[in-house]
C-alpha cells in the first residue's frame, strides 16, 4: 500500500514537472503569457526561500528586498565594471545577500530580537539600503544603471524573449524546493519547527535558537540574492527601488497564507495569488488604478482570517482524502495527510 | 550654524506630533497585544480626509479633527470588529498579514480615491514665523506642537481618571483579573482600537496644515511611530513624549548636517540599537 502510494505521488510530481517544462512551448508565442509564469516563478523562488526562515523558523522577515538589491546590484555591477558573465554574478551576488545576512543576522539574533521588531527592523533594512544606494553614486544613484545591450547573449544573460528566464528560474525554484525539503528533513529543520512553534520553549530543550536561525536566515538570503542577479539581468537595468518594501512584504504574505512550514505552500500561494493579481491588473488596472490591488487586497484578507493555516492546506487535505479513498479497502492507519513535504 | 539649530527645533517641534500618531499605536500594541502594520496608513487615510473635508466645507486644515477624529474612531471600531477581533487568538504572524492586508487596502483605495499626485489643503489660518535671538521658529510647527502636547495630556488624563480609560489601563495589565472586575474585554479592546486610530485622525489634522499627502506616506509614519514606541517602551506617556522630540530632532539634524534623503537612516539606525541594548525601551516598564 504504502509502494503504490509513493509510486501515485512519483507519478504525479513527474507529471507536473513535465507540465511545467512545456509550459513555455504552449505559451512561448504570447510574450505577455510569458512575461506572467516568468513574475509568478519569481515570486514562488522569494517565497519558497522565504519558507526557510519564515515559514518553519516562525521568523517574520521582511528583508527579502534587500537580499534580492544586493544581488540585483552585485551582478549589474560586477557586469558593468568588469564584464563578468551574471552567471558568475547571480553566485556571487548570493554570496553578498548571505555575507550581509550574516552581518545582520548576528547581532540581531545574539541579542534576542524577535518576533514583531523583528519583522520591523528587517522591514526598516530595505529603506536604508534603499537609501544608501540612492546616494551611493559610483554603483547606484538616484537613476536606473543600463546593463550592456545585446539581442542575445549567453554569456551577458540577454535574451529577445523570456523563455530562457522561464528556465532559469524555475531551477532555481526546484533547487528552493530541493533545499526546503532536505532542511525539513534534517536536524536543522526540526529545530527551525520548534521554534516556529515556541521559541522559549524549543531553547529551553536544548535547540541553539542563535545557530539554526543564522543559518535559516544566510540560506534564505542566498536564494533570494541569486534570484536577484537574474532580476536585474531580466529587466536589463538595476534600480534603488529594486530595494523595495512592497516586494518584501508580499513574498512574507505569499509564504504566510499559502501554509506556514509547507514546502509547497508558498509555490501554491505564488502561482494562484501573483497570477490572480497580474489578471486582475490587466483587467481592472485600465479602469481605475489601485482597483485590482484593491480586491487583491481583501482576497489576502479574507485568507488570512478564515484560512490562517494556509491555502496550500485545501491541497493536501483533498491529496490525503483522495489517497484515503483509494485504499478504503487496505489498512487505515497508513494514511497521514500532513507528511511534511509532498 | 543657526539654520542646524533652527532646523532641529522645527524638527523637534514635528517630532510632537510623531509623538501622538506613536500613541495611538502604543495603545493599541500596549493594550491589546495587536500588532498593527498598517498604523502609518492610518494617518495617512486621516491626512486624506483632512483634505477632503478641508476642501468641500473649507475647514482650515487644524479645525478638521472635529469631523475626522469620530470618523477615524468609528473606522477603528469597525476595522476592529471586522478585521482585528478574529486574529486575537491566532498566531501574530496572522495578525501581521491581515493588518499589512489592510494597509495594502488602504493605499490602493487613496490611489483610486485620490489619485497618486500629492494633495494639499490651500492654507492655514496659522502662519508665519518669529524670531527668538536670532533663531526663526515656524509658527506652524510651534502651535501643533502645542496641541499635540495637550492631546497627549488629554489622553494621558483620560487613561488615568476615567472609568472606560482605567478598564484598558486593566486589561493591558492584565485581561483575565480585569474580567473578573467586570471589564468587557471585547468593548474594551474596540474602544481602544478606536481611539487609537482617532488619534491618527488629530496628527493628521495638524500634519495637513503645513504638508502634503501622498499614497505611499503610510510606510514612512507606520515605521517612524514603531521607532518611537522602542525608543520609549511600553507604558509610559512622558516617554514617547521625549521619544517622539528625539526622533524628529535627528531627523532634522541629519537631513540638515548630511543629507536630505538620508531622512530617516539615523532613526532606524537608533532604532536597531536600541532594539539589542535596551529591548524594554529607555523609559518602558518591565
Amino acid at each position: 500500500m504504502r509502494s503504490k502510494q509513493r509510486t501515485i505521488k512519483t507519478s504525479l510530481l513527474l507529471a507536473g514537472l513535465a507540465i511545467v517544462l512545456l509550459v513555455p512551448l504552449l505559451l512561448g508565442r504570447n510574450q505577455y503569457h510569458m512575461v506572467l509564469v516568468t513574475t509568478v516563478l519569481l515570486y514562488g523562488v522569494l517565497a519558497t526561500a522565504w519558507n526557510i526562515i519564515g515559514g518553519m523558523g516562525g521568523q517574520l522577515d521582511l528583508a527579502a528586498g534587500a537580499y534580492l538589491g544586493l544581488g540585483a546590484y552585485t551582478a549589474g555591477t560586477l557586469l558593468l565594471r568588469w564584464n563578468v558573465s551574471p552567471w558568475l554574478g547571480m553566485i556571487v551576488g548570493g554570496l553578498v545577500a548571505t555575507g550581509f545576512a550574516m552581518l545582520v543576522g548576528l547581532p540581531l539574533f545574539r541579542f534576542g530580537v524577535k518576533e514583531v521588531w523583528y519583522a520591523l527592523s528587517s522591514s526598516a533594512l530595505v529603506e536604508v539600503l534603499r537609501v544608501l544606494f540612492q546616494m551611493w553614486e559610483e554603483v547606484g544613484g538616484p537613476t536606473e544603471r543600463y546593463l550592456p545591450y545585446h539581442v542575445s547573449s549567453w554569456y551577458h544573460l540577454r535574451f529577445a524573449s523570456y523563455v530562457p528566464f522561464y528556465y532559469i528560474l524555475l531551477a532555481m525554484l526546484l533547487i528552493a524546493l530541493f533545499l526546503n525539503v532536505r532542511i525539513s528533513r534534517s536536524k536543522l529543520g526540526y529545530y527551525l519547527f520548534a521554534l516556529g512553534e515556541n521559541e522559549d520553549a524549543a531553547e529551553v530543550l536544548g535547540v541553539d535558537a542563535r545557530a539554526c536561525k543564522l543559518r535559516a536566515l544566510m540560506i534564505y538570503a542566498f536564494l533570494v540574492g541569486a534570484a536577484g542577479g537574474v532580476y536585474a539581468c531580466l529587466y536589463g537595468f538595476i534600480h534603488p527601488n529594486f530595494f523595495s518594501s512592497a516586494m518584501s512584504t508580499e513574498t512574507a504574505i505569499l509564504g504566510i497564507v499559502g501554509g506556514m512550514g509547507i514546502t509547497y505552500g508558498p509555490l501554491v500561494a505564488a502561482v494562484l495569488l501573483v497570477s490572480f493579481r497580474e489578471f486582475l491588473r490587466a483587467s481592472l488596472g485600465g479602469q481605475l488604478e489601485g482597483l485590482y490591488l484593491a480586491v487583491y487586497a481583501v482576497i489576502l484578507i479574507l485568507i488570512a482570517l478564515f484560512r490562517p493555516q494556509g491555502i496550500a492546506t485545501f491541497i493536501r487535505d483533498a491529496y490525503g482524502k483522495a489517497m484515503s479513498r483509494l485504499q478504503v479497502t487496505g489498512e487505515k492507519d497508513v494514511v497521514s495527510a500532513d507528511s511534511p513535504g509532498l | 550654524m543657526d539654520t542646524i539649530i533652527q532646523n532641529t527645533i522645527n524638527g523637534a517641534l514635528m517630532g510632537c506630533i510623531y509623538a501622538l500618531i506613536t500613541l495611538g499605536l502604543s495603545i493599541i500594541y500596549g493594550v491589546m497585544n495587536v500588532v498593527n502594520f498598517a498604523h502609518g496608513d492610518f494617518v495617512m487615510l486621516s491626512m486624506y480626509f483632512t483634505f477632503w473635508v478641508g476642501t468641500l466645507w473649507s475647514f482650515d486644515a487644524v479645525a478638521t479633527p472635529a469631523v475626522t477624529f469620530p470618523l477615524l474612531f468609528l473606522f477603528g471600531i469597525f476595522a476592529y470588529y471586522v478585521l482585528i477581533d478574529g486574529t486575537l487568538r491566532q498566531k501574530y504572524v496572522t495578525q501581521i498579514a491581515v493588518t499589512v492586508g489592510l494597509q495594502t487596502l488602504l493605499r490602493a483605495l487613496a490611489q483610486m480615491i485620490w489619485k497618486a499626485q500629492p494633495r494639499a489643503l490651500p492654507y492655514s489660518i496659522i502662519q508665519g514665523n518669529f524670531q527668538v535671538g536670532g533663531i526663526t521658529i515656524m509658527l506652524s510647527r510651534l502651535i501643533t506642537a502645542a496641541v499635540s502636547i495637550v492631546a497627549i495630556a488629554g489622553v494621558y488624563f483620560f487613561l488615568t481618571k476615567t472609568w472606560p480609560g482605567r478598564a484598558i489601563r486593566a486589561a493591558s495589565d492584565d485581561l483575565d483579573a480585569a474580567s473578573l472586575t467586570g471589564v468587557n474585554y471585547k468593548r474594551t479592546y474596540a474602544l481602544a482600537f478606536g481611539l487609537g486610530s482617532a488619534l491618527t485622525a488629530l496628527a493628521g489634522g495638524l500634519l495637513m496644515s503645513f504638508q502634503q499627502v501622498d499614497p505611499t506616506m503610510g510606510l514612512r509614519f507606520g515605521l517612524l511611530s514603531w521607532c518611537i514606541l522602542a525608543l520609549a517602551g511600553l507604558g509610559s506617556i512622558p516617554g514617547l513624549l521625549i521619544s517622539g522630540v528625539i526622533v524628529g530632532g535627528t531627523e532634522a539634524l541629519t537631513m540638515s548636517l548630511w543629507d536630505p534623503r538620508a531622512r530617516s537612516l539615523i532613526v532606524y539606525l537608533i532604532f536597531v540599537l536600541v532594539l539589542w541594548l535596551r529591548p524594554r525601551g529607555l523609559f518602558g516598564r518591565k
